[in-house]
């Protein structure tokens, strides 16, 4: 009988085939067992520029020309390898240092394999992408070679190897086969073929082998600036190949495994969620999950259990009698752990003496409330599901510096303060500390064992001097994840080639003219803030025969310029936004675009999408259409010049009388907004005012509200929702909208209970009209600015709004609550917002313009993309406000002012104090108010503190304030902030 | 089916074939010993996406393929049965429980799926269905199988056994199939489990890593002439009787003159300590210790062959003349109708006897006999 399976001897070509097999379990809990076949073959190039032979089998693109080699024919040479070398590392290096490739100092010609590139996958995505984009820039010449579909280079697992083993063989082979690949090149300078590994028993049998191979420490030492690329190769490894781990006394208890955690959230035991550290407290952080309304609070080191702010973690909820009420305390981890050694040996308790301290205040006030219902329910970690650790922005805690290490080059341990407070100190080993001192870096966590009380990171790169404008504003696009690159040379491929010179085709017959209106001729002019370069739109308005008025919003057509899925596309829906920083503007699309070539100047032609209504006197809308045009704007006006220009009864020209109607009209469109239940809701903004040479800030102004920035805010909205209508009939499944979630009534409690207490004020959330209603109700005859103080916590109360794809919500949930609108999307901006070019393109396919592209069709990408821009958009916002925070904090330098504030917020030991004037909010410790710290007494049910001893004053809620504001630098952190002290109590 | 193919040989022959199987020895028309098999050849492995597969094909030309496929179902809750917590598996449980661990393990029938294929048959064939029982109540008569597949007390893994004899059904395909479906049971693996209690099971993802169905245990360097005494799936044994022999792995045509054809299920157990510490002797560790899962008769299809008419009732030979029959020729013909007359077919009549019945289980059970032979061999078959 011949045997029906594949056998070496009987088959020809059994050499070139080969099989994978492995279980698969999904996620519906099927577990497969899947049988890959592997075809090998032997035309993947080694693509050095060395190769001759490779070159003539390599495959070749559809134009029959070969696809350039990526090795350079000289690498660069080390210390060893003067010859030159080429790179080959394994998954743990790159799991361990990516930092260390990306450095532009060294690094070059590395060959990525396959096998390890697979493995860096299944370990860590966001590695893999750095990696990925790494192979993709030229400059750094990363190859990724197909080791296991070559035919040399595959490696088939032995009987009782286990995958780890198979995989640093694969490796290995891999390294031998190049270096022998490569001596057949005949070059005079053969460079040598380097594998990087951490792995002792790797590098032990390469050595074997006769393969060269060096650990991560032996290479950089190789390279010139060694002690600081050092720095970045981790610390744990660091311990692994000089040093076995001492076992060290756990800590926190362990986690549970993935199958209980599983298992348990499955069942409802256990709960999952996103990790949160309360700003305030860094021992306390809560956790939403779906099973309860309120969030469950997590306190203390042992059950937060090494968790970060934004880790996925699984929770188990304490018994009943742990349950406690959030803490009323500012605990700040600075403050309380200041003079911990970071080189001390961490054995004993995790929570040092002092945490405990605090905490036992804590308890003590529990237990002293005569009132039960208020203890919330508590839970510890149990496990992490997905850690969310990126790179942090910190700087060198000074005090835990030693003073040896201030001159020696020895590597030294110190911590890092985060510059997100909600980032626990992590503790870094490095041999620069005397340069890194006072500077910001950039770090990031490796790991965070059992044993250790503080994370342990790695040195990525100095950004520069603390205070300086370069570092901080880097500081804070780093923090927010911000991409600020300059844009690649593919995407600026992307743009017209005539650069400025582009103009609307003279012909009409011109293919850029199809479908398009002329609407040269109407007096269009555009508002925005002075100085504003990229103008997203335009208006007109004209009376009608009929009576009506015909009303036209005319939006930068962006879409034409920026074709669906080329780089430029991407880059930007990776983007997202445009983000304003007080003296910088990070761009979505290239300035060509933005400032020029879109942007809807005045006196020159430009393409446009036009929304044109017929509006009744009444601002009803009797009929509304959408067309591509070709517009020329009149002028461009800032809301101050334009307001005075309606202001100025002298001026009867038909620009302004058309402006006049658009104001009329907004009005009316504003008070049926207000009328349905849309929120006016506050935020404190201000502008910073910079001096034009140096752009130092010299003053901060509170923003004025103008009635045309009103009118170009309603007209927007109005062609917002039109325009989300007719997308979301055209496109049912997958109209690109933005919604914004009613609250949960469980957001407002707290607001409602003070107001009442304080006020006798009811909130009422029943429906964005009641509260809007009741917001209304909130006024203080004495006090004007009340009323925007209550606005200001009530929008914190409020859920974020978001960019959905209709297919994935139901009609009744695409409500805009803020807005009071049933639909609505982001139109009015696409030059700097993504959401508003696919809008764009979703809505030129409505109207029969052009075919959809099946980019702006697919619900899986359209979701992908919305979910991008949904973070991408509440980063933009962050960042902006960091910027403006810190340019407050630089505007106040060495200068003392006198502001009013009001009390937003008390502690037990603490209130924190909002200052309108800047802005800014600030936290005011007892200990702050005199020398020695005042005795406080603290009523939770009025909101009231009461000092006594030192000073006496008592503080609620609500309450207005006279504070000294200042700037002032922590000599021992050396970070600069605003301290406020308090003057006076009205 | 196969069992009631009609054969095509005349009275005479079958007659003969009768004769000289009831010799002492028998004579077999291949030339084969009574308790001698078909000659064989297996392999296992041949269906890469499955679990466990295997293939026979006997030297007369027929052929099975068994793939197993095994996939986790959730284990229904019943009313009444205590119901799990997931907390209990986890802690204090277990130490009290760890004694009699095994027993905690239950098994169901359902977990196990068989269809059986014949070529040229409906599946819903009766002679399908009875080969399908037989062999799927060859697997789960003692319970012991079903606990295999045991996971924990909330999953089990759920086993679909696709038989399919790919070659037309030369002969009674019933040993062929059992012994297809156990070589493909013994080169079954599942995933290896990874959780533990009662958690949402969770497995290696490492095929390498999954152990055997049946684990082997390698026959230790120290006794090197130790068997493994393992437990073995069962296999079910086509046996006849013919007279007083015992005839092992009928022909299609000796099954055609059988006084008795019989399915015997049969598995090898570990040997347990119990029947150790009883007898004194750890002899029962050295061989087999087989065990009687279940008997079936097999309607045989001698039943159905035409019979044969002896010289003296044959009117060709002189008998015609019913007149002219005296007495002493009624009675002759009588007795040619119901007793066997040398050399003359006659179907046989009547149940088995119940001393030949046990004779057949005796010789199916014997230590050293044909089922240690064939599962010897069987387990030499190498698992790849």
């Amino acid at each position: 009988m011949a045997s029906l399976k594949r056998s070496v001897d009987s088959d020809p070509f059994a050499a070139n085939i080969s099989s994978k097999v492995y279980v698969r379990s999904t996620k519906s809990g099927k577990v497969q067992k899947i049988v890959r076949e592997v075809y090998l073959r032997q035309d993947i190039p080694c693509s050095s520029r060395l190769c001759q032979s490779c070159l003539e089998t390599a495959p070749r693109d559809a134009v029959g020309r070969p696809i350039p080699f990526v090795l350079s024919e000289a690498p660069a040479g080390t210390s060893v390898f003067p010859q030159g070398h080429y790179l080959v590392p394994d998954t743990n290096a790159f799991l361990t240092a990516m930092d260390l490739f990306e450095q532009s100092s060294a690094f070059y010609d590395v060959i990525v394999l396959q096998i390890v590139l697979e493995e860096l996958r299944n370990r860590s995505l966001p590695l893999y992408n750095r990696l990925i984009s790494l192979t993709n820039s030229e400059e750094k010449r990363f190859y990724v070679f197909f080791n296991e579909f070559r035919l040399e280079t595959h490696v088939a697992r032995q009987e009782g190897e286990s995958v780890n083993d198979r995989n640093d063989r694969a490796v290995r082979k891999a390294v031998a086969w190049y270096a022998q690949h490569l001596t057949r090149t005949g070059a005079k300078k053969l460079p040598a073929v380097v594998m990087l590994s951490n792995d002792r028993d790797n590098l032990r049998k390469a050595k074997q082998e006769g393969i060269s191979a060096c650990s991560l420490a032996e290479y950089v030492k190789q390279l010139k600036d060694a002690d600081a690329l050092l720095d970045m190769i981790p610390e744990t490894q660091d311990q692994e190949t000089v040093k076995d781990k001492r076992p060290g006394e756990p800590l926190y208890p362990e986690y549970f495994t993935m199958s209980k955690m599983m298992t348990g959230v499955k069942s409802g035991l256990l709960h999952q969620g996103i990790f949160n550290v309360s700003p305030y407290n860094y021992l306390e952080g809560s956790i939403r999950v779906p099973a309860f309304p309120k969030p469950l609070l997590i306190l203390g080191r042992e059950n937060i259990n090494r968790s970060i702010d934004g880790d996925l973690v699984v929770v188990e909820v304490l018994p009943k009698d742990q349950w406690k009420e959030p803490s009323t305390q500012v605990i700040e981890e600075d403050a309380i752990t200041k003079n911990e050694n970071p080189d001390a040996e961490e054995t004993g308790d995790i929570v040092s003496e002092k945490e405990r301290k605090a905490l036992q205040e804590e308890v003590k006030r529990t237990h002293s409330k005569t009132t039960e219902g208020h203890a919330q329910p508590t839970a510890k970690v149990v496990g992490v599901v997905k850690r969310n650790w990126r790179q942090y922005v910190g700087h060198i805690d000074q005090s835990s510096v030693s003073q040896s290490a201030q001159q020696g080059r020895k590597q030294d341990t110190v911590f890092v303060i985060p510059m997100d407070k909600k980032i626990p100190k992590i503790r870094l080993r490095t041999r620069q500390v005397a340069e890194l001192v006072g500077k910001r870096i950039l770090i990031t966590i490796d790991a965070w064992d059992r044993s250790s009380r503080h994370p342990i990171g790695h040195f990525v790169r100095s950004l520069g001097e603390l205070e300086t404008k370069a570092a901080e504003t880097e500081a804070l696009l780093l923090e927010y994840d911000v991409q600020y690159r300059p844009f690649p040379k593919t995407v600026l491929d992307c743009l017209p080639k005539e650069g400025h010179d582009w103009r609307v085709p003279q012909s009409v017959e011109d293919p850029g003219w199809r479908d398009r209106e002329d609407l040269r001729g109407l007096l269009i002019c555009s508002i925005d803030p002075i100085g504003c370069q990229d103008i997203d739109d335009a208006l007109h308005s004209r009376p009608l025969p009929n009576g009506n008025i015909e009303v036209g919003v005319h939006i930068a057509d962006v879409s034409h310029f920026v074709k669906p899925n080329n780089a430029m596309d991407a880059e930007a829906s990776i983007r997202g936004t445009t983000v304003y920083m007080v003296d910088k503007r990070i761009d979505m699309l290239p300035m060509l675009l933005g400032t020029d070539l879109c942007s809807l100047k005045p006196y020159v032609e430009r393409y446009a999408f036009s929304v044109l209504w017929e509006l009744s006197p009444d601002a009803d809308i009797v009929n509304v259409r959408f067309t591509k045009s070709v517009i020329k704007s009149r002028e461009a006006f800032s809301y101050e010049q334009a307001q005075l220009r309606v202001d100025d009864h002298s001026q009867q020209d038909d620009l302004t009388t058309s402006i006049r109607t658009l104001l009329a009209l907004s009005r009316k469109l504003k008070q049926k907004r207000l009328d349905a239940g849309a929120l006016s809701l506050s935020s404190p903004e201000v502008k910073v005012q910079m001096e034009s040479e140096t752009s130092d800030p010299i003053d901060v102004k509170t923003k004025v509200l103008l009635d045309t920035m009103s009118l170009v805010e309603e007209f927007m909205l109005l062609a917002n929702v039109s325009v989300a209508r007719k997308i979301h009939e055209a496109f049912p499944q997958t109209a690109i909208l933005r919604r914004h979630g009613a609250p949960p009534k469980t957001n407002f409690d707290e607001l409602a209970n003070q107001l009442r207490v304080k006020r006798g004020l009811d909130v009422s959330v029943e429906s964005s009209r009641a509260l809007a209603d009741s917001l209304d109700a909130c006024v203080d005859p004495k006090e004007p600015f009340f009323n925007t103080l209550v606005r200001i916590m009530a929008t914190r109360c409020m859920m974020a709004a978001e960019y959905f794809c209709s297919g994935t919500q139901a009609y009744p949930e695409f409500r805009h609550y803020g807005l009071a609108s049933e639909i609505y999307t982001h139109f009015t901006s696409p030059i700097r917002r993504y959401a508003d070019l696919m809008a764009h393109r979703q809505l030129a396919a409505a109207i029969g313009y052009e075919a959809i592209h099946p980019t702006a069709r697919s619900r899986g990408r359209l979701e992908a993309v919305c979910k991008n821009i949904n973070v991408r958009h509440r980063n933009a916002q962050l960042a902006g406000r960091a910027s403006i925070a810190y340019y407050v904090g630089q505007a106040l330098r060495g200068k003392a002012t006198d502001e009013d504030g009001f009390v937003l917020k008390i502690f037990s030991n603490g209130f924190v104090v909002l200052v309108p004037r800047f802005g800014i909010e600030g936290l005011i410790r007892l200990r702050d108010l005199a020398e020695p710290e005042p005795a406080a007494e603290y009523d939770a049910e009025t909101y009231t503190l009461k000092t006594s001893g030192s000073r006496e004053v008592a503080v609620e809620l609500f309450q207005k304030v006279r504070v000294r504001v200042t700037d002032q630098k922590d000599e021992t952190t050396g970070k600069r902030g605003v301290k406020m002290e308090l003057i006076s109590v009205y | 089916m196969a069992s009631s193919q009609h054969v095509l040989l005349s009275p005479a022959e079958l007659a003969y074939l009768h004769a000289s199987l009831s010799l002492t020895p028998p004579i077999r028309p291949d030339g084969r010993s009574p308790t001698q098999f078909r000659p064989l050849v297996a392999e296992t492995g041949i269906l890469p996406g499955t679990n466990g597969s295997a293939r026979i094909c006997f030297a007369d030309g027929t052929e099975a393929i068994v793939g197993v496929k095994a996939e986790v179902e959730r284990t229904a809750q019943r009313p009444g049965e205590e119901t799990v917590f997931l907390e209990e598996g986890g802690a204090g449980d277990d130490e009290e429980e760890e004694g009699e661990a095994v027993d905690k393990r239950k098994g169901d029938a359902s977990w196990v799926e068989m269809t059986v294929e014949i070529p040229g048959l409906r599946d819903d064939d009766s002679g399908t269905a009875f080969l399908s029982a037989m062999l799927s109540e060859a697997l789960l008569a003692d319970g012991e199988f079903a606990k295999r597949l045991w996971i924990n007390r909330r999953f089990h893994w759920k086993l679909y056994l696709d038989i399919i004899l790919i070659s037309p059904p030369l002969s009674y395909p019933l040993p062929l199939l059992s012994l297809t479906t156990h070589l493909a049971l013994l080169s079954t693996r599942l995933p290896r489990l990874k959780s533990e209690g009662d958690e949402d099971p969770f497995f290696d993802d490492d095929w390498a890593a999954a152990p055997y169905l049946y684990p082997r245990t390698p026959t230790s360097v120290a006794k090197p002439t130790a068997t493994t005494t393992t437990t073995r799936p069962p296999i079910t044994l086509l046996v006849m009787a013919v007279g007083n022999n015992i005839i092992f792995d009928p022909s299609k045509e000796e099954l055609a003159v059988a006084d008795v054809a019989l399915a015997v299920s049969v598995t090898s157990t570990a040997s347990s300590h119990h029947i150790d510490t009883d007898t004194g002797h750890p002899a029962a560790e050295a061989g087999r210790n087989l065990r009687l899962l279940s008997i079936r008769t097999i309607d045989p299809p001698s039943r159905l062959t035409p019979p044969a008419v002896a010289n003296a009732a044959n009117a060709a030979y002189g008998a015609s003349n019913g007149a002219a029959l005296g007495t002493q020729k009624m009675l002759e013909a009588r007795t040619a109708e119901t007793e066997a007359v040398e050399g003359v077919w006659r179907a046989p009549r009547g149940g088995a006897k119940r001393m030949v019945l046990g004779a057949l289980v005796q010789k199916v059970l014997e230590r050293g006999g044909v089922v240690d032979e064939v599962l010897d061999a069987l387990e030499g078959v190498d698992l790849g």
